[in-house]
């Protein structure tokens, strides 16, 4: 193991490379674009054994890496925003076929209006396809993620395809400091790849056929069914990781939390603003105030064994989205909503398309909420500027 | 731990998924054995899977060919035509 300053893109592209992927997808959109770029650059230069394929679009990469990934070979690719949106459709047929995929998001806002900044609403929107969807907080998060994505993704009890978020800049072109494993000690932890069946001219099968409706819902069920047995695979595999490759991360649980077990009050986050709201923790505990993160890590499955145990007893939560389901509200907010009907939970929309929120704005936003002064709302740290808006006009 | 809740959308090739055509089929291909030159391009393509290679040739299974024409359009010599059922 050795450590180096890289950002989070670089970080996922050593991850892949480390995990020994045969198929990779390429197609460029910001801001992951950095990732394959770096990828190529290192089959270019003979350090990675993989058939790189330059597709015309994000549906075509998701269908090259489905079709690939059929025939037994680990495969991978990455996308944001308009492209993830674009890929929706095979995004699903993956899923139904069952097949074990790897994808990094790097997130981002999706338009109209144009808008290349981070935002949680294009991850988000794929929650009920049938992925694992993992979101990282911090560069290195990212790249052990990545590497227990594959792990997760193939094992017998799960046969599902894993996205791993990571919020667009703030991680993928931040730089710090990220430890990388060792190709021997990631060569133990990733086995070659198992699936129950190969695309194989010897014993030929259909994948994706036509299904009589009951057989189809037999199948849907099934793909619930992977996803909470899932659970179990995730923190083996964390614990794994914690012990045998990287040994400093806390991956024994999927979700993680700060300051938590005395908290009377708690935030739930998601991704890079978490650290931002450890922070704001360490202030609010100076003043007395017995406050804790909970930080969500994984959005499926959803833990909600563990959410009830952890957040259950607490006298306020506060959810912080950076996403949100028009006209309902946060997708993180509705999901504790209904995970915790009788807890008073607020939530809060706030750091679309890369509005900056940091410490400083997340300390009064909580006080207030402390304070009892919350409803669900959208929270702006300055004046919004008006570009043009137009009345309504009537054509006659 | 069981494994008996996984369950894997796949299907093999298996004579008549439609099940067992009936009377309602209109047209039927006929095989014209001289000019066929046994490619099981037919064989590969029919639906169905009612097309069998035999000898060199192909025969057809009309308990379950639905008629669809499929066989008749991607033989590359023209060997099969639709006939009217009655
Ligand atoms: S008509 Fe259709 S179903 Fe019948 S043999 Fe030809 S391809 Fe098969
Ligand atoms: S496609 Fe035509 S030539 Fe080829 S096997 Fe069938 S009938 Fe014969």
């Amino acid at each position: 193991m050795m450590s180096k300053v890289i950002s989070g893109n670089e970080a996922v592209a050593l991850g892949v490379k480390l995990s020994r992927v045969k198929v990779i997808a390429i197609y460029p959109i910001t801001p992951q674009t950095y990732i394959i770029e770096e990828l190529a650059a290192m089959r270019d230069k003979g350090e990675l054994d993989a058939e790189v394929i330059r597709v015309e679009s994000e549906h075509s990469a998701m269908a090259a890496i489905y079709g690939a990934a059929s025939t037994g070979v680990r495969v991978y690719t990455a996308t944001a925003s308009q492209g993830l949106l674009y890929m929706h459709e095979m995004v699903w047929w993956v899923a139904g076929s069952r097949i074990p995929i790897v994808m990094t998001v790097g997130t981002r806002a999706v338009g109209a209006p144009w808008n290349i900044w981070n935002e949680h609403t294009d991850f988000m929107s794929e929650r009920d396809s049938g992925w694992i969807m993992t979101f990282a907080s911090t560069p290195q998060e990212a790249l052990d993620l990545t590497l227990q994505a594959f792990r997760i993704s193939e094992d017998e009890r799960v046969f599902l395809p894993m996205m791993v978020g990571m919020d667009g800049f703030i991680l993928s072109h931040t730089k710090t400091r990220v430890y990388i494993p060792s190709q021997e000690d990631v060569d133990e932890f990733l086995p070659p790849r198992k699936q129950p069946y190969t695309l194989d001219p010897e014993d030929p099968v259909d994948i994706g056929n036509m299904f009589q409706p009951i057989d189809y819902m037999k199948f849907r069920h099934s793909i619930h069914l992977a996803m909470l047995h899932s659970i179990d695979v995730i923190k083996e595999v964390g614990k794994e990781y914690e012990k045998k490759v990287i040994p400093i991360g806390s991956y024994s649980t999927l979700n993680d939390s700060y300051k938590l077990d005395d908290a009377e009050y708690a935030i739930v986050s998601m991704g890079a603003w978490s650290l931002d709201v450890m922070q704001v923790v360490d202030e609010l505990r100076k003043e007395g105030i017995k406050i804790g993160l909970y930080r969500i890590r994984y959005v499926r499955p959803w833990d909600e064994e563990d959410i009830k145990k952890k957040l259950g007893d607490k006298q306020g939560i506060l959810v912080l989205d950076r996403s949100v389901s028009f006209g309902r509200g946060g997708h993180l907010y509705l999901e504790l909503k209904s995970t915790l009907p009788e807890a008073n939970i607020k939530g809060v929309v706030t750091g679309l398309g890369g509005v900056s929120i940091g410490k400083d704005m997340i300390l009064p936003l909580t006080r207030k909420f402390i304070e009892g002064n919350t409803n669900n709302e959208w929270f702006y740290p300055s004046e919004v500027e008006k570009v043009e808006l137009r009345n309504p006009r009537y054509i006659k | 731990m069981s494994l008996n809740y996984q369950y894997f959308p796949v299907s093999r090739p298996s004579e008549g998924g439609g099940g067992k055509t009936g009377n309602w089929r209109i047209v039927r291909p006929l095989v014209d054995l001289n000019k066929c030159i046994g490619c099981k391009a037919c064989y590969l393509w029919c639906p169905e899977n009612t097309i069998i290679p035999s000898d060199g040739k192909v025969t057809i299974n009309y308990e379950y060919c639905k008629g669809c024409g499929v066989c008749s359009n991607v033989c590359p010599v023209k060997a099969i035509s639709m006939v009217n059922e009655l």
